[in-house]
């Protein structure tokens, strides 16, 4: 039996709608109450928030599942990323209330739910900040001056519209990846490359 | 006062049938290889960080937890036992009798991020072979290591490859990605690099071997044909293991110079390379190879080779396949 696990919150719609092309209908999953839903003989599928889905699969209690790249490099577990679905991208940008980024020399704060990668992100740069970890709401925080940036993900750009933020600059593309266990992988590559051939010939994955 | 009894992340007591399991088992692999001819060594649990520094990766390098001495040496806790076997064993080597068969068991730490079931002390059992003539001693080290799993029933999953296997493949997509990008993403698979690379990439990602070994190139395309004979052989004597060749899952231990190079000389393994898993629990439970290149480092010249497992993975194998007690 095959165990995937697919992603609460945004990624779960980009999901459903590439496995459906893939000939995989799960419709109705994120509907059904049970934590485990059984689906014909020999597949499970868990419903698991974004963060704790990689750890799912890192320790092989889940075979394969979806989760968003931005949580991908968070996290850091050793998984395999065969493919990523072309639906659900969007990016993750700085943002700020004021229209310029730090200036050489200047000391920020900044306030992100992906600290890691916002160390990553300011090894480069020549300025610094300090780094805010918050666990939701990021754009509020340079909307009430707890931070003059924020590091977060930005789909169409409405709530910071509607925020008078300004996307000051694109690091990072972000997608939904397929993300498998190296272990099952070897257990079952035969099913797992012929279903990734399949959501290849669907066009759904890049 | 009352005393708690919480323990930092990643680390837990074993007690009553817990610490009887591994110690049982533990006891089975030492005897077995004390008859195969393997000599125990006892290594510090703390050693000097300077002579590593040349030998660690940046993922190695974030893993270790570092001290500084009263008298302002760097010391490391142990997070690997070879190097620090390889550094003793390297200057007296030339007047110790070959082959060499060493074993070695106990803690190492490695610092990781504080998630649920990532342990950060681990029980390791392992060997080595110093000085087997020619491939012997990685052969060795893999049906040691094959001997191992199947003495707790067997059900695991054996990936088998060799450092190198995919360097001229990956040398040849210069121009279109870089090369330790391209090692990086075979390792994970990913489909849409090895195709923009090169069609044999692309069947290495989802086969582990090309359709056409030739495209490795003619060393590589041998070296492969041997290891499928190996493998063939091996999966006689061990009916109860899964033995697989998968090129793509080692990408990332080269052995041509540029591309050792690109990964800053770090590249651990330069011969047979293996990997094991659990067919039931999905756990990694250990691995090994041959690693000449580290005594080469050290100014020894010989041939080196060994595996190591994780013995708490190992308990759990031997648990589900009812083979604790034998």
């Amino acid at each position: 039996m095959i165990r995937l696990a697919l992603p609460k919150g945004r990624n779960l719609g980009p999901a459903l709608a590439a496995f459906r092309a893939a000939g995989l209908a799960l419709d109705g999953v994120e509907r059904d109450r049970r934590l485990k839903v059984r689906i014909g003989d020999d597949l499970e599928a868990l419903l698991l928030k974004d963060w704790d889905l990689p750890l799912y699969v890192e320790h092989g209690i889940a075979d394969l599942g979806v989760v968003g790249s931005d949580v991908l490099e968070e996290v850091d577990g050793d998984l395999l990323v065969p493919v990523r679905l072309t639906d659900g991208r969007s990016r993750m940008s700085l943002i700020g209330r004021q229209r310029r980024l730090p200036e050489s020399g200047e000391q920020v704060r900044l306030a992100t739910k992906y600290p890691r990668t916002a160390r990553r992100i300011l090894d480069s740069r020549s300025w610094g900040a300090e780094v805010l970890t918050l666990s939701g709401s990021i754009e509020l925080a340079p909307i009430l001056d707890l931070a003059e940036l924020a590091l977060d993900i930005v789909q169409t750009g409405r709530t910071l519209r509607d925020n008078r933020l300004e996307e000051l600059e694109v690091v990072r593309q972000v997608a939904p990846c397929l993300v498998v266990n190296r272990a099952a992988y070897q257990k079952h590559r035969r099913r797992l490359n012929a279903f990734i051939d399949r959501l290849e010939q669907a066009g759904v994955v890049s | 006062m009352k005393i708690s009894a919480s323990l930092p992340t990643g680390v837990a007591g074993l007690f009553f049938d817990g610490a009887r399991r591994r110690r049982r088992l533990e006891e089975r692999l030492v005897r077995r290889l004390e008859e195969d001819g393997f000599s125990e060594v006892i290594l510090p649990v703390i050693d000097y960080l300077d002579p590593y520094e040349e030998m660690l990766s940046a993922g190695s390098r974030e893993e270790l937890y570092r001290l500084i001495d009263r008298d302002g040496a760097v010391l490391v806790l142990r997070a690997d036992f070879t190097p620090m076997l390889a550094r003793l064993i390297a200057p007296r080597l030339g007047s110790l009798p070959k082959p060499l068969k060493l074993f070695y068991r106990g803690d190492v730490l490695r610092y990781r991020e504080e998630r649920a079931g990532r342990p950060r002390e681990l029980y390791q059992l392992g060997a080595e072979i110093l000085g087997a003539g020619g491939g012997a001693g990685e052969r060795l080290a893999l049906r040691q290591l094959l001997a191992v799993l199947d003495a707790c029933g067997g059900g695991a999953i054996v990936v088998l490859g060799f450092a190198g296997a995919l360097d001229q493949l990956i040398l040849a997509c210069a121009g279109r990605a870089s090369p330790l990008e391209v090692m990086q993403a075979l390792v994970r698979r990913e489909r849409s690099v090895a195709r923009r690379c090169h069609r044999a990439l692309l069947e290495v990602v989802e086969r582990g071997v090309p359709a056409d070994p030739s495209a490795l190139g003619e060393g590589a395309a041998a070296e492969l044909a041997r290891l499928e004979a190996l493998r063939d052989e091996l999966a006689v004597a061990f009916p109860r293991l899964e033995l697989k060749i998968d090129l793509a899952e080692f990408a990332d231990q080269a052995r041509q110079e540029t591309l050792y190079r690109q990964l800053g000389g770090r590249a651990y393994y330069d011969g047979l390379v293996f990997r094991a898993f659990g067919r039931a629990s999905a756990r990694p439970l250990g691995g090994g190879g041959r690693y000449d290149r580290l005594f080469e480092k050290l100014e020894a010249e010989t041939t080196a080779a060994g595996f190591c497992i994780d013995l708490d993975a190992l308990v759990e194998l031997a648990g589900e396949r009812g083979e604790e007690g034998s």
